[in-house]
C-alpha cells in the first residue's frame, strides 16, 4: 500500500516535503504497525507513540485529512494512498512530531484537578453512585490533542481559546460533586475568548477517538454560567 | 528555544471537513453575501416605489436570467442561514448535540436550503 508522509528535518530543511512508501499491509494492521514499518524502511523518520492501544494517546496524527490515533486506526478503513501529516495547526518539531505546548498550556488554565474550600477529611470524599456517573464521559479524555487540533476556533486562537480539550475538563471539574470552585472556574471562564469563541462547529465530536463530545460539555458549562448569572 | 524553524501544517485543502463544518462554512458564507446584497437589494425597492415607471424598470431587471439566477443564490443564502441558525439555537438547547444528530440535522440543512429556494424562485 501507498503512503505519504509529512518529512521535516529542522537541520537539513526549510521547508516540509511528503515523501513516498511502499508497505506491505497484514491482516488487522494498524497505522501505527505502518509508520513503525516506514521507521524500519527509514530510520530518519519521527513519529510519536508508545501504548500501541488508545490509551496513552501519543500518536495523534492527520490521516487522510483527519486527525486519528494511530494505534486504534486501521490501515484497511483509509483510502489509498495514505496521507499521513502532522496534527494541524502545531509547530512542527519533525516529521509528525509537533509542539504542544499551547494545548497542554491551554490544558493547565482551567485548574484541572480539585479545589477544596473545607478542610480535607480523613476518609476519602464520598460521592453517591449518580454524582459519579455525572463524570462518565468526561475523564476518559486521554489528551491526543485530536479535538483541538481539528477546532478551527483552536486554530486562529491557541492562546486565547481554551480548546475543546481544555473545555471539557473544565467540565469534568465543575461536574464533580466534591469540587468547591465552582464560582471561581465560572469567572476565570468569562470573555470573548477562553469558553465563548467555540461556535459549536463539533469537529472535536466528529474526531475524538475516545468518542467524547466537548460540544456537549461547553453547552453544560453556558448552561450553568446562566444559572448562575440569574 | 533551541530553534525558530518550525512549519505548521494547516492547508485547509488538504483536511476532510465533516458535513456539520461545511455546514458552517455556508452559514458564514451566507450571512456574508446577504450583507454584500443589501445596497442593491434597497436600491432596487427604491426604485420600485418612486412610480409606475421605477417599477417597470425594476420589474424588467428581475425578467432577466442574471437576476433570476442572483435572486435564487440570494434565497439560496437567506434559507441556508436561516435554518442552519434554528439548528445552532437547538444546539444551544442541547439538541442535535452528538455526532449523528449533529451530522444528519446539518444534511437536512444543506438539502432543504436551496429545493425551498427553488420551490419559491418557481413559485413567485
Amino acid at each position: 500500500m501507498k503512503f505519504s508522509i509529512f518529512r521535516f528535518n529542522p537541520d537539513t530543511d526549510t521547508t516540509p516535503r511528503m515523501q513516498e512508501y511502499e508497505v506491505e499491509v497484514s491482516r488487522g494492521m494498524m497505522l501505527r504497525d505502518a509508520l513503525m514499518e516506514i521507521k524500519r524502511q527509514d530510520e530518519s523518520f519521527s513519529f510519536r507513540h508508545s501504548c500501541g492501544e488508545g490509551v496513552c494517546g501519543s500518536d495523534g496524527v492527520n490521516a487522510n485529512g483527519r486527525n486519528v490515533l494511530g494505534c486504534i486506526t486501521q490501515v484497511a478503513d483509509l483510502k489509498e494512498p495514505i496521507v499521513v501529516r502532522p496534527m494541524p495547526g502545531r509547530p512542527v518539531i519533525r516529521d509528525l512530531v509537533v509542539d504542544m505546548s499551547q494545548f497542554y498550556q491551554q490544558y493547565r488554565a482551567v485548574k484541572p484537578y480539585l479545589i477544596r474550600k473545607d478542610s480535607l477529611p480523613e476518609q476519602e470524599i464520598l460521592q453517591s453512585p449518580e454524582q459519579r456517573d455525572k463524570l462518565d464521559g468526561l475523564y476518559e479524555c486521554i489528551m491526543c490533542g485530536c479535538c483541538s487540533t481539528s477546532c478551527p476556533s483552536f486554530w486562529w486562537n491557541p492562546d486565547k481559546f481554551h480548546g475543546p480539550q481544555a473545555l471539557l475538563q473544565a467540565w469534568r471539574f465543575l461536574a464533580d460533586s466534591r469540587d468547591q470552585a465552582t464560582d471561581e472556574r465560572l469567572d476565570a471562564l468569562e470573555g470573548p475568548y477562553k469558553l465563548f469563541r467555540c461556535h459549536t462547529i463539533m469537529n472535536c465530536v466528529d474526531v475524538c477517538p475516545k468518542n467524547l463530545n466537548p460540544t456537549k460539555a461547553i453547552g453544560h458549562i453556558k448552561e450553568l454560567m446562566l444559572k448562575h448569572a440569574i | 528555544m533551541m530553534t525558530k524553524n518550525r512549519p505548521v501544517f494547516l492547508d485547509l485543502t488538504q483536511l476532510s471537513f465533516p458535513i456539520p463544518a461545511i455546514m458552517s462554512v455556508g452559514h458564514r458564507a451566507s450571512g456574508i453575501l446577504m450583507v454584500l446584497a443589501i445596497p442593491f437589494l434597497v436600491y432596487m425597492l427604491d426604485l420600485s416605489l418612486s412610480g409606475a415607471e421605477g417599477f417597470a424598470t425594476a420589474q424588467s431587471v428581475f425578467s432577466g436570467w442574471f437576476a433570476k439566477l442572483l435572486m435564487f443564490v440570494l434565497l439560496w443564502a437567506l434559507l441556508h442561514h436561516l435554518l442552519a441558525g434554528i439548528r445552532y439555537l437547538l444546539i444551544d438547547f442541547d439538541i442535535f448535540v452528538d455526532k449523528e444528530m449533529g451530522t444528519l440535522s446539518a444534511k437536512a440543512v444543506m438539502v432543504a436550503a436551496p429545493i425551498l429556494a427553488l420551490f419559491i424562485e418557481v413559485l413567485l
